[in-house]
Formats: C-alpha cells, structure tokens, sequence
C-alpha cells in the first residue's frame, strides 16, 4: 500500500515536472480575461438598452417569438427556442434574474460551455501522453523492470490522472470566479436557480422544478463538469496504452471529442450517435433543463452510456497494459 | 528531494479534496435530478409595480409584424424611427422602453398575452406612450401573399373578401378586449392606434376591402374615443395610391418609406 502511494507520488510529481499544466494555466488566464471582457461588454450595452433585467428578458422572449414565427427556421431548431422562451417565460414570471451578472454566474455559464469541448482538450492534453509518451521516450523499460506490478504502475497513473483533473477543474473554476469577481464582483453565491425543467417534445414541464441556490448548483454542476472529464480522461489513457504515438493518441482523442460536438449541434438524423460518449459530455445541460441533443438522452441515460464507456476503457487499458510486450 | 516530496503532498491533498467536493456535487446533482422533491414548488410572484416618469417619453410598443418592423429594410420598422426622431428633439426626452412587437399576431392572442404574460404588464407600467397596431392580421390573415403570387386563384379571392367581411365583427370585439386590458394595466398612458390600411388596394377583385378597412377605422375609433388617453393615427390614405413605392415586396407590410410616413403621423400626433 505504501509501495503504491509512492509510486502514485512519483506519477503525480513526474506529471508536475512536464509543465503542461502550467500551459493550462496560462491558457486560461488568457481566455478568461477574453469572455470577461466580451461579457463585460454585453452587460454594459444591455444597461444603456433597457430599464432592468427584466425589460430584457422580455425582449429576448418577443425576439424569439419573432423567430418562432418565421417560416424558414428548421423545426429542429425552432422546439429549442420554443423551450427557451417558456424558461425563460418562467423566470420572468417567477421574477428571478436568469443570468444576473455576477462572478458566480460567469463562472456558471462559462463552465457550462466549456464542458463539451474546451474541457476535455485540456484533461487530453495532460491525458493523451501518459503511457504513449513514456514508449516514446524510452522509460518505460525503466518503469517496468522495476520489482512492481504492472497493475500497479498504471493505476499510479491513472491515480495521478485523476488528481489533475480535479485540479484542472478546481483551477478553472478559481480563476473563473477571481478574475470575473474583479469587474462583476464577488457576490452571487445565495442567488436562486430553478432546475428540473422536464422536457416533453417541444413543451416544457414545470411540475418538477425547484428552487436551487447558486452555490449548490454550482456544486452539482462542477461535480457532473468532472465526472464528464473523467470520462475523457481514462479514454485518453486507454488510448495512450493502445497506441505507440502520442500524436496519434492526441488525434484520435481529439478527433472523437471534436466529432461528438459536431454530431450534438447536427443532431436527430443519425439517432445511434447517442451510445457515443462524446455526445454524452455535456451534462450540465439536464441541470439546466435544455433540451438533449438527440431525441431519447435523458440525464440518467447520459450517465450511464458514460459509466460504461470509462468502465470499458478501464478493463481494456489493464488487461492490454498488464500483457502487452515492450518492444524496441 | 524533500521540497518535490512537499510539492507532492501540496497537490495530492489539494486535489484530493476537490475529487471529494465534486463527488458530493454528482451525489446531490443525481438526488436532485432523480429523485426530485416535489414540495418545494416555487410561487409565482408579482412583479414590482411600476410607474412611469413624468419628464420623459418612455415609449412601448406593441403588437404585430408592423410594430416588429416586418419589410422595412433598414430593420426597425416605424418605431425606431418615432424614437430616434423624438429623441433628436431635445424637449422632449423620448426612450424605447421595450419593442413588444411579434409577426403574425392576432388581437384575440394580444388580449390573452395582455391578460396572462405579467412581463408584458411590468413594461406597459414603465410607459406613458404606447404604441399599438394590430388588426391587420384578423381581417387580412386570409389574403396574406395574394398580391405577390400570380393570381391564380381569383375565384377564391372574392370568396376570401366575404371572410374578411366576418373577420371585422370578431376582429374588433377582439380589439375591444385588447383595449380594455391596456387600459387595466395602465391607465395613464397615452395610446396611439395606427388604423388599418387596404395593402391590396392595386389588386382589382380586393379593392373594396378597403371599404372594410374603412369600416374597421371607424369603429375602432368609436372604441378608442370611449377611453380619454387613447388616439387613433390614420394610415389608410398613405397607402391608396402609394402602394408602388410605399409597400415591401411580399405587398402587405409597409417598406422603409412606409414605415417613415407612419413614423411622421405619430410624431406629429405626440
């Protein structure tokens, strides 16, 4: 047991010494200032337009019912909008600021279109070498000739992955919220936040909705952002194992990743898509009551065709990781 | 050594932590999203009551595609310009409150959003000048696009102008209703009613629909002359002949021109 916290340590610190989450990091203090700012300035127009929020919530409704109304909108893209104007129908109603400028709800939304696509590229970037990469340089006969259990070695891995992936998300959600806090300030954590929105054609049910206060949902939503990136993260793993390139572990992943969000956007045509874990990424927006990308994806079928694709990403990295033959 | 083993422990317990944070996040986003209580129904709430200013001109529109501006090229419709050239005069401060216009809207769906929709009424509160046009849907709906498509289906012009003759009686006991609302909800306000106008008055088997129309104004004024805040502009005359350079091209909704002459009427009317 000792032996595996060590090895665990010695992963961790391994992964620290190669700096790509300093790269992360710097990543994000640039493309935080970056919404910030474009949000900033949104926030600033909408005060010189409109009385109060509540002006503009319903001239976003009037601005969508317009849409609603034109004939060469697909349909498909029409039930979305028909759900959002009775969303947001029900915060006006309910006289609830739906997105109150605040750094906890920049950090909410921000988080939330982060998590299909900006997300898993930074867990990759950390993921996709950890195996791949050791091949290619060469320690991993190091790794292996020493008195260990090869099971051993890749669940220290694996240990480590998790760890930064959780700090990933720790660090983004920090400096999300300092960084906004700074020009919307810091306040926010108590607001109300309805959730359990159901979801029928192009209806939506009210019955089951509650109020939720920010920091709570923000809780939820932080814990869901991570169990998708974890997701992403064994797959990587499972890829780095299976493959003797980094590049092509990196590809492969990205690939996938990128596809899924493609096939979300397109959607409904090709109804199989949705056993693909890369559509299944985005589960914040069942906490949020926006409709699922393909007909049929609930928030309880969205978690389990990711539970079973990171358990078979488990049993296929150790299986091939504890036989496999070093070559070269 | 000793600082990387430090540096270690800093980011193992760090990130420990966090996985703990977000696993007791998934446990309470699952309760939640499964197992939802249904107790804790929100209430509904009203709204902060509203008044309107009385040094400045908060201006609301509402009603349909002419209010939303539908045809007019440079986006905006008479509104915008009402407003922007209000507000170039500087004794009168004049500010767009909210432009509540939606294409296609009929009285009897005005009346029910103006009954039901509380967002509607917080923004009618904040105005003391409201703008108003519908109508054009009730008694024109069927005709829409006649002008534009060849005519094909002259026998059922004729038959669709006796459906504008039944649509005016129900149309206006609609407007009716959409008139008593906005005097519920404000009052105070001054309300301008754009009248109709005949937009096929070229097209030869419609052109006594304007004598609908006509019938139409009329009443409607009787209506708004029972409230003392509320003013009726007339359109119908600008677009007898005009039609060529005053209409957009789907011949129904009023172009840039069109609406600009409106606009004037208006201003002139405030």
């Amino acid at each position: 047991m000792h032996k595996l916290l060590l090895l665990i340590e010695n992963e961790t610190l391994k992964m620290w010494k190669k700096r790509r989450f300093l790269v992360i990091v710097l990543v994000l203090l640039v493309i935080i200032p970056m919404f910030t700012y474009a949000q900033l300035t949104v926030a600033q127009n909408n005060k010189d337009k409109f009385a109060d929020w509540r002006n503009e919530v319903l001239q976003q409704i009037t601005d969508m019912q317009n849409r609603l109304s034109s004939n060469r909108i697909p349909e498909e893209w029409k039930k979305q909008q028909r759900i959002a104007v009775q969303q947001l129908q029900y915060y006006l109603d309910h006289d609830v600021n739906p997105s109150s400028p605040n750094g906890v709800t920049f950090t909410r939304e921000f988080m939330n279109n982060a998590v299909g696509l900006f997300i898993p590229l930074l867990v990759l970037t950390i993921g996709s070498d950890l195996v791949s990469g050791e091949r290619g340089t060469g320690t991993i006969k190091m790794l292996l000739t020493k008195p260990v259990r090869r099971w051993k070695v890749l669940f220290s891995k694996l240990a480590a992955l998790t760890l930064y992936v959780s700090l990933l998300v720790g660090v983004m959600v920090l400096l999300c919220y300092l960084i906004s806090g700074m020009f919307f300030g810091y306040g926010g954590w108590g607001l109300p936040i309805f959730t359990g929105f159901t979801i029928n054609g192009s209806e939506v049910d009210t019955s089951f909705v509650h109020v939720v206060p920010q920091w709570l949902y923000m809780l939820m939503q932080t814990g869901l952002v991570w169990l998708s990136a974890m997701t992403v993260a064994i797959l990587a793993l499972m890829v780095s194992v299976l493959v003797r390139s980094t590049a092509a572990s990196m590809v492969i992943m990205m690939a996938s990743v990128i596809a899924g969000t493609i096939l979300s956007s397109m959607s409904s045509s090709w109804e199989n898509a949705k056993y693909l874990f890369a559509v299944n990424l985005n589960l914040p927006a069942y906490l949020e009551g926006s409709p699922p990308p393909i007909e049929g994806m609930s928030f309880s079928f969205s978690l389990i065709v990711l539970a079973i694709w990171a358990i078979a990403g488990l049993i296929v990295s150790f299986s091939v990781f504890t036989k496999q033959d070093i070559l070269n | 050594m000793r600082s990387s083993k430090r540096l270690g422990i800093m980011i193992g317990g760090c990130s420990l932590l966090i996985t703990i944070l977000m696993l007791v996040g998934i446990g309470y986003a699952i309760k939640d999203q499964l197992f939802p209580s249904v107790s804790a129904q929100p209430q509904v709430t009203a709204l902060p009551e509203q008044t309107a200013e009385k040094n400045q001109l908060r201006i609301v529109a509402i009603g349909d595609s002419l209010t939303k501006g539908v045809g007019d090229s440079a986006g905006g419709g008479y509104v915008k310009q009402v407003v922007d050239s209000l507000a170039a005069d500087p004794d009168k401060q004049a500010e767009l409150v909210n432009n509540l216009g939606i294409s296609g809207l009929r009285a009897d769906q005005l009346a029910q959003n103006l009954k039901t929709d509380k967002g509607i009424a917080y923004a009618l509160q904040q105005a003391n000048v409201i703008l108003l046009t519908i109508g054009g849907n009730d008694l024109f709906q069927s005709l829409q696009g006649v002008g534009d498509s060849n005519a094909a289906a002259t026998a059922e012009q004729s038959m669709s102008l006796a459906q504008v003759e039944k649509g005016l009686e129900e149309g206006l006991t609609r407007l009716d209703n959409v008139l008593s609302e906005l005097h519920r909800i404000n009052p105070d306000a001054r309300v301008i009613y754009m009248g109709l106008y005949n937009p096929f008055f070229d097209v030869e088997e419609l052109r006594d629909g304007s004598l609908e129309v006509q019938k139409w104004n009329e009443r409607a004024y009787d209506m708004l002359h029972g409230y003392s805040n509320m003013t009726m502009v007339p359109t119908f005359d600008l677009f007898e002949e005009r039609i060529g350079s005053y209409l957009s091209s789907d011949h129904f909704h009023p172009n840039h021109e069109g609406y600009k002459q409106i606009a004037q009427r208006v201003v002139q009317a405030l």
